[in-house]
């Protein structure tokens, strides 16, 4: 915990109250959200507002169906302007419990999908409650689309790709793609500071620990406005003549002549400790 | 015979942190470290270079927040605070290691470090650091290049791709153009993070190149002629540079990397933790939390946890031959890239995270010094050059749609889509959404209203730094980052609210507009569609 500091910052200002805030559990809104993870995943988001799921569940009984269960049905549109029946393929995913989010493995890059959230029949019909954005998975792996003024022979191209992946001279494209796979999952980037996160590798030896350090400590005393020197270095006094050195203090021995005049330079003492430290 | 060119890209960048209702805020130290141990090392590097009349050429990106920071009051007073109590820490600690020479040397070096930085910072640039990036690139040979206005990831902030995206780029344009004079000649795409056609929202602004990992030009269509070796033009104009591999692994690499080292610095060994708590107590958190004050005596030493006492002209000498090998091996790459591109030479494009260099590897400066200064001096194959300025030197660049990508682990976007995280998209878009509906309805707005909604676009923006979802998803700070989600998501709701019902309160606008006061100048109207 920090203490407020009570300077010009803290006055007080006439401001109604306001109560915390905390996230809504939803907007009230009745939709479906995509986003790509990478080329294999994306992520989905909804809200479902009540009188929709009522209708539709209403609509399915009016039919003399009923409710079977609750599903994410993932079409894949690319290349075409989805009207809800036109897609090249689809699968679903059934959701259990009170998920509002889901992490859905297309694992096809390069292709495009819309998402629709939707109740199935007990006869197997499909009624979808929201439909979401629709997204393209990146590439992985070299375009296939060679450029007229730019061309080369194709292994040129995969000598590029090797190069600028680092490791060297590749051979065939599905070789290639795995080993910047293995490139994307090495750590070359740092996070900056505000991760706090471990950079290098921290040492990996046991847990288990022991450290054992000396310091020394010198005080004393003498009138405030005596000159002091320990071990020939002059040293400050507190206003009430006392003064404190501390020392990281080694293996062996250390003599510690303490020595001090008045201010009239007359009077004159010296003390000098001899310290002796052994480490077994 | 020159054969090629290297141009290094430096990335500086933390998020907006400013707490100025408390006297001391852990969070803050991360800003007052990076002052001291990265950006015055870059600087009195920079100046050492200008000193010498050495041509150098480097690109750094300055982001938004960062430069907000370094520019605030505020926070230049807490930083002197700062300073000032590791300059009496060293001190007593010049004093306390007086019978042990290997760790008084060391007191000596930080002492000194310490000193210079608060003459740099003071006295030198009256407490204004980014004034020393500009005058570097008005000598014409840094340069100096935006992010994104609070480093939002961008392909996670928006369904619709219109209004949020172009206000972090165009936000960052007019704040760089209001400090540097003119529009940026490139961007750091936050994370590196590209969406394909986020480039024509870039175009907008005048800016003529972004950075891509290397799969965003090698996954791009139709198929690159040049690998990373050469940018390549989007359709709409604007230039992708892709990161070469190489040159990453041989500073990242926890293993093969430089900065593994084991003459180098331990950053993990720090007085902070190994001193006796008393006498550290008044230099450590207010809390009484140890933390890290920066003077570290150990070196890397090896996989060990007993450490020996580190040895700065060993580590520095270490670091000219690292520099050394790093520009022979740049040597051989475009000598052997030299018979695969027609009639160009290849640019190696090699960007770090600043803060990586004096920060966590602390000899990072002195490499990048000697790299640059033996580049300039000691051979003839290679030069080093800027994005900005390879794209003069050839007519026409192949056309090519870069891939979606981003330089995060595993090179998509899963490092800030997970688990830990992805509670946070759902709110974020729906503060867009309502943003635009706003900004829209209110197209005229003056007075309190426009005051309102500026201030929506600062709570707006500062939850978008990606910052918030990275340090979720790694593990240390978490409370402190769902906080400032939550808050800045809090005092947005409570605007919109006011604004939808006309209740503004001038005295809680006042507030919030003196808490998060980055982007004094902003408009609104960023927003409308």
């Amino acid at each position: 915990m920090k203490k407020e500091t009570m300077g010009s910052e803290a006055k007080p200002l006439r401001i109604r109250e306001r109560k915390a805030y905390r996230f809504p559990p939803g907007y009230g809104d009745n939709k479906i959200v995509i986003l790509v993870r990478d080329p294999w995943w994306m992520f989905s988001y909804w809200e479902i507002r009540k009188e929709k799921q009522e209708e539709i569940v209403r609509k399915i009984e009016t039919s003399g169906d009923s409710v079977s269960r609750s599903v994410l049905r993932v079409y894949d549109v690319t290349d075409i302007s989805f009207n809800g029946k036109n897609a090249h393929s689809y699968f679903d995913i059934e959701l259990k419990g009170l998920a509002s989010n889901w992490y859905i493995n297309v694992n096809t890059p390069d292709r495009a999908f819309v998402v629709e959230i939707g109740i199935v029949s007990k006869k197997g019909i499909f009624y979808p409650l929201a439909r979401s954005n629709m997204v393209r998975m990146p590439r992985f792996g070299m375009s296939d689309q060679l450029d007229a003024e730019w061309m080369m022979p194709e292994e040129e191209y995969w000598k590029m790709f090797g190069l600028s992946g680092g490791f060297g001279i590749g051979k065939g494209s599905l070789e290639v793609r795995e080993m910047f796979k293995k490139r994307l999952e090495e750590q070359i980037t740092s996070g900056g500071i505000s991760s706090g996160a471990s950079f290098y590798r921290k040492p990996s030896e046991r847990k288990f620990w022991l450290v054992v350090n000396c310091e020394l400590i010198v005080y004393g005393a003498t009138e405030p406005d005596a000159k002091v020197t320990v071990q020939g270095k002059p040293i400050k006094l507190r206003q009430d003549g006392t003064f404190t050195l501390r020392f990281a203090l080694p293996d062996g021995k250390q003599v510690i002549p303490v020595e001090a005049t008045s201010n009239d330079g007359i009077d004159h003492r010296c003390i000098t400790p001899i310290v002796t430290r052994k480490t077994e | 015979m020159l054969k090629g060119y290297l141009a290094i890209v430096l990335h500086a960048h933390l998020p907006f942190v400013r707490h100025p209702e408390f006297d001391d805020f852990l969070e803050e130290d991360w800003l007052f470290e990076a002052i001291t141990e990265t950006y015055i090392p870059l600087i009195e590097m920079l100046d050492g270079l200008e000193r010498d009349k050495v041509d150098y050429k480097l690109t750094i990106s300055l982001s938004p927040t960062l430069m907000a920071m370094l520019m605030d009051e505020h926070l230049q007073t807490k930083y002197l605070k700062h300073l000032d109590n590791l300059i009496e820490l060293s001190e007593k600690e010049i004093d306390r290691t007086k019978w042990e020479p290997q760790f008084n040397r060391l007191a000596h070096m930080y002492n000194d470090m310490f000193k210079r930085a608060r003459y740099v910072f003071a006295d030198q640039y009256k407490r204004n650091i980014v004034l020393a990036f500009k005058h570097f690139q008005e000598t014409g040979n840094l340069e100096v290049i935006t992010c994104c206005a609070t480093h939002g990831y961008l392909p996670l902030m928006e369904v619709e791709r219109q209004a949020s995206v172009r206000a972090q780029v165009k936000v960052a344009a007019d704040f760089y153009q209001k400090i540097f004079g003119k529009k940026p000649n490139g961007i750091w795409l936050p994370e590196c993070g590209y969406n394909p056609g986020d480039d024509e929202i870039v175009k907008k602004e005048g800016i003529k190149y972004f950075l891509t990992d290397t799969h965003g030009i090698l996954f791009g269509t139709p198929r690159p002629r040049f690998g990373v070796f050469s940018p390549y033009m989007c359709r709409s104009g604007v230039a992708a540079f892709g990161r070469d591999t190489e040159t990453s692994k041989a500073v990242w690499s926890a293993v093969e990397g430089y900065p593994g080292d084991f003459n180098y610095r331990d950053f993990y060994r720090d007085i902070g933790f190994d001193l006796d708590y008393d006498y550290i107590r008044p230099y450590i958190n207010s809390d009484g939390v140890r933390i890290n004050t920066g003077i570290k005596y150990y070196k890397i030493t090896g996989n060990t946890n007993t450490k020996y006492p580190y040895d700065p002209d060993v580590a520095k000498s270490r670091a000219a031959d690292q520099a050394g090998n790093f520009m022979f091996n740049r040597e051989k790459q475009v000598e052997y890239l030299g018979g695969q591109m027609a009639d160009r030479l290849p640019v190696i494009v090699a960007p770090y995270d600043a803060e990586l260099f004096g920060h966590w590897w602390y000899e990072g400066p002195q490499w990048l010094d000697f790299l640059i200064r033996k580049t300039c001096y000691d051979q003839k194959t290679l030069a080093l050059t800027t994005p900005g300025q390879y794209l003069k030197k050839y007519k026409n660049y192949q056309v090519l749609q870069p891939a979606f990508s981003s330089w995060g682990w595993k090179g998509y976007s899963e490092v800030w889509l997970e688990g830990s995280n992805d509670w946070v998209y759902r709110h974020l878009h729906k503060m867009v959404e309502r943003m635009v509906e706003v900004a829209n309805t209110n197209r005229n707005a003056k007075g309190l209203l426009a005051r309102a909604l500026n201030q929506m676009a600062r709570e707006l923006l500062l939850a978008q730094s990606s910052d918030w979802a990275f340090i979720m998803k790694t593990g240390s700070h978490v409370p402190y980052a769902v906080e400032r989600f939550r808050g800045h998501a809090e005092n947005f709701d409570e605007l919109y609210n006011d604004v939808k019902n006309g209740t503004l309160e001038e005295e809680y606008i006042k507030k919030l507009e003196d808490k998060n006061n980055i982007f004094q100048d902003i408009d609104f109207s960023v927003y409308c569609t």
